[in-house]
């Protein structure tokens, strides 16, 4: 059976051999979902929680994250501190506005 | 399997049989073994009437079957892909007479078998598309054969439990699901995994091989995900992910493609960490992760339009144009910290946010967006009309994301 069992990579390569490259540089490539959509068949039937990413969440239920001691998910990561173009733009425009608004009260 | 003539094939049969060895019976009918060549090489353009001689030279249905290898390996060599499926479905129909008389030991040919078959099926169809007959047709036959698998799987109900045919239900629904999936038919999973809802006494999922699990998860989420059941989608697939063997890099790709969005959607971003063993996925979802966390709604905007055709592709498209909502609240709460954390606010404020941020809109159009994101539960407040004022909660102003009672919710 030497046309089958390989067979899902294969057709899938050569079709992206012949595509054009194009504007698709800018589109992130994701490897296997490209070539296939298909779940993988397992090497193996079964195995054990160490062979799992189970490992990760500490004794917590699989839908935690960090504060629930998964650390592969973070659920505090509101930041107050971002110092960037946007907050010095932001800020002065606050002043502005404080300046601004501070004059009709003169009268 | 060694090189054996086709009698010693027999006898190898009968002895799997005698001794219920179900792998050994599953390497007997793969078509890529040793012995499958050596069958080619002693029958020369084997037919089923040529072949007829060999009838009843066992108990039935083997003796038809050990046939029907012959026919299979035999086009497999010549690479008749089409007439190979068509011999395999064969094989397989009459395999399912000896498996539906018996208990669950000759679940591992089965297994076998159906994997076989939709191997052949797939180079079916491309044999197919070359002569321009069809697309899918074998795949879809295939499909509705290992449907009947399934059944033949469900509806034992005398086999002593820990040898029941019940056994390879998921794994045969893995294939069914895998084989719709293949041919856009997704809706007729549904009535699969309804029938399986719907038949007491099946043990759990989590009692069968973690192979089994992880894969029939996987599409249960994914078919939760394409019906927007998003919660739903993402138990499923949370519980698929921890549950996939590490080593299988591809379908934690797979899993994780759908099940970062859902728990981003959720306020789990996924840590560095996570996306450092996943470059492909690093490259799609940090650039719109860092956007959420500076509340950067340009580069935002940019990374969806940039991503959006591969996006579209996934499915996904959608998914990230909702996200976009906590984006616009990290946005609203930078204009918060950059206040000083102030309770009143007037509309101006995030209306030249907006704009310093790139987005050109009215300042109606910033009052309504911030009525929306206090509607929504993003921000705690109000907003006063006539003074133009918005008044904010004196605590919890931003709840942290991931403490939203309905992330899911669409309205």
């Amino acid at each position: 059976m030497s046309t089958a069992a390989s067979s899902s990579t294969a057709p899938a390569n050569s079709a992206k051999v012949t595509e054009p490259l194009r504007e698709d540089d800018a589109q992130p490539t994701l490897g296997v979902l490209e070539e296939d959509d298909e779940f993988e068949e397992f090497a193996v039937a079964d195995w054990d929680d160490s062979q799992t990413d189970l490992a990760h969440l500490g004794g917590a239920a699989p839908g935690a994250a960090k504060s629930g001691g998964n650390k592969l998910w973070e659920d505090n990561w509101d930041d107050d501190d971002i110092e960037d173009d946007f907050s010095v733009q932001l800020r002065n425009e606050l002043e502005k506005k404080k300046s601004g608004s501070a004059e009709p009260m003169q009268h | 399997m060694p090189q054996m003539n086709f009698t010693q094939f027999l006898l190898e049969i009968a002895d799997a049989l005698r001794t219920e060895n179900g792998p050994k019976l599953a390497g007997l009918l793969k078509p890529v073994e040793e012995h499958g060549k050596s069958l080619v090489k002693e029958f020369r353009n084997p037919t089923k009437q040529s072949l007829s001689m060999y009838e009843g030279s066992m108990e039935s249905p083997w003796d038809e079957i050990a046939i029907q290898y012959v026919l299979v390996v035999n086009h497999c060599a010549k690479r008749r892909a089409i007439e190979a499926f068509k011999e395999e479905c064969q094989l397989v129909s009459l395999f399912f007479r000896y498996f539906t008389q018996n208990s669950g030991w000759t679940l591992p040919a089965l297994f076998s078998i159906l994997r076989d078959l939709r191997d052949l099926a797939f180079d079916a169809d491309l044999e197919a598309r070359h002569k321009g007959q069809g697309d899918t047709a074998n795949m879809e036959e295939a499909a509705r054969i290992i449907s009947k698998a399934f059944s033949n799987c469900i509806t034992d109900r005398s086999s002593p439990y820990a040898e029941s045919r019940r056994w390879g239900i998921y794994y045969v629904v893995g294939l069914v699901l895998k084989s719709y999936f293949r041919v856009k038919r997704i809706s007729l999973s549904k009535n699969i995994v309804r029938a399986i809802d719907a038949t007491p006494d099946i043990p759990p999922l989590s009692a069968y091989p973690r192979s089994h699990q992880v894969t029939y998860r996987y599409y249960l989420g994914m078919l939760n995900f394409l019906s927007e059941d998003f919660s739903k989608a993402e138990q499923e697939l949370t519980l698929a992910f921890y549950n996939c063997h590490i080593g299988a890099h591809a379908n934690q790709v797979r899993i994780l493609t759908y099940l970062i969005p859902l728990r981003v959607l959720r306020g789990h971003l996924p840590s560095r960490e996570l996306l450092d063993r996943f470059p492909a996925l690093d490259d799609l979802y940090s650039p719109f992760i860092a956007a959420i966390r500076k509340g950067d709604i340009r580069a935002y905007d940019e990374t969806l339009d940039r991503f959006e055709r591969r996006l579209a592709e996934l499915n996904l498209w959608l998914t990230m144009e909702r996200a976009r909502e906590l984006c616009i609240r990290g946005l609203f709460r930078r204009v918060w910290t950059a206040s000083d954390k102030a309770t009143r606010i007037p509309v101006s404020m995030f209306h030249t946010a907006l704009h310093i941020a790139g987005l050109d809109v009215s300042i109606e159009e910033a009052e309504c967006m911030v009525a929306n994101m206090i509607y929504r539960g993003y921000m705690r407040g109000y907003i006063s009309h006539e003074k133009q004022m918005v008044v904010l909660a004196n605590t919890n102003v931003f709840p942290r994301l991931a403490d939203r009672p309905n992330p899911y919710a669409l309205v």
